[in-house]
């Protein structure tokens, strides 16, 4: 018995040592889920309003486009993302910034109007814009992206509904092709990246 | 006689330690750096976020929250199931025994429905926290923008706080 402890010591502290230098979940899990192209949604066209007139995603080609859905009455996850973009958006010099545009899809056109979505844009950043269209359509172009969301009536809130929502960042590159996902709240720098990189490419 | 004289002096204690050892939730709690998001002109929503200090060794809860500042406060937090960021109304926010408990954007919030005016940055905002016993705790949050990790780093968020 006296002579096992020390082993057991020992197989411990290397046990310890391996998953300090070796295991990194978050990291690797992280990276096989948002860069791998293999696994992506086929994203695609779509044709919606904004407060300025129609917007297609073909009005953007030379450009990277990062498409995110939400609707403006969310009070907190949205305006995390939306900010984090922001952010990135004013770390770019002149140059970088023309070749960039942000697309915020409502889901919620019920409650968000031209006006409304053009006001709340444009708050976080002059190179977002907010558009919409008919349920139906957003619904569509939702699918296609790989975005879920769905209206949540609240008996007893003064919110009447909620929409639950998934609050991933769609990386478009300037050939109108989905190329990456951000997860929720991607820092700054995470978005830098992922515009530098298509830029280039 | 002697048993009257007995049950005075139990009550007198017990009113005694009781002044002494109950003390109230508003009392044992400390609010650290409460804040409330500012948010987009024409928004009617927002939310308030803070770090609850449980300083007793008696668990405590948030059973209600008001201000003037809005037509309704609720008590709300964000669970994600289903790949989908769900927002639902609680009744209560626990504080553990010698414990803490965080608002925070992606998870629990005071919300505020219905504003009845803009967020003004840096505007000291008005809550009152309601706990278990009934005990109430006034408390006075900035408006300011949320920065979360990653966001004080480089030039952008000098650049940021312009608009």
């Amino acid at each position: 018995m006296k002579k096992t402890f020390p082993i057991i010591i020992v197989l411990l502290i290397v046990a310890c040592a391996y998953m300090l230098f070796y295991w990194q979940p978050d990291s690797t899990t992280h990276k096989t889920i948002f860069s791998s192209s293999a696994t992506l949604p086929e994203g695609g066209e779509f044709n919606l309003q904004s407060l300025a007139g129609p917007v297609s995603l073909k009005d953007f080609r030379g450009k990277v486009v990062l498409v995110y859905f939400g609707y403006t009455m969310c009070p907190d996850i949205c305006p995390t993302n939306l900010s984090m973009m922001s952010n990135a958006f004013s770390q770019m010099d002149e140059k970088e910034l023309e070749k960039v545009q942000g697309i915020f899809i409502s889901v919620d056109p019920q409650r968000d109007t031209m006006e409304r979505l053009a006001e709340y844009t444009h708050y976080f950043h002059p190179s977002i814009m907010g558009i919409s269209g008919q349920a139906d359509v957003i619904r569509e172009i939702a699918d296609r992206y790989g975005a879920a969301y769905q209206m949540v009536v609240q008996k007893d809130s003064a919110t009447n509904y909620v929409v639950d929502h998934s609050s991933e960042t769609y990386v478009i590159n300037p050939q109108g092709k989905l190329v990456a996902r951000l997860p929720h709240a991607a820092p700054p720098q995470e978005i830098l990246d992922a515009v530098r990189k298509n830029i280039k490419n | 006689m002697k048993t009257i004289l007995s049950l005075v002096l139990v009550s007198a204690l017990s009113l005694f330690s009781a002044a002494i050892f109950a003390a109230t939730a508003a009392d044992s709690l400390t609010i650290v750096d409460p804040y409330v998001r500012a948010v987009p002109p024409g928004q009617s929503v927002s939310a308030c976020f803070m770090s609850i200090k449980n300083s007793s060794a008696t668990a405590h809860a948030i059973v209600k929250a008001s201000s003037d500042i809005s037509k309704v406060v609720e008590l709300h937090t964000h669970t994600h199931e289903n790949g989908m960021m769900m927002m639902r109304q609680v009744e209560k926010m626990d504080i553990p025994a010698n414990g803490e408990t965080t608002l925070q954007p992606g998870g629990l919030h005071i919300m505020l429905i219905g504003l009845h005016n803009e967020l003004k940055l840096d505007q000291k905002v008005s809550i009152t926290l309601e706990f278990e016993d009934g005990s109430k705790k006034e408390i006075s949050a900035p408006v300011r923008k949320i920065m979360m990790k990653g966001m004080m780093k480089g030039k952008g968020m000098m650049n940021g706080m312009k608009h």
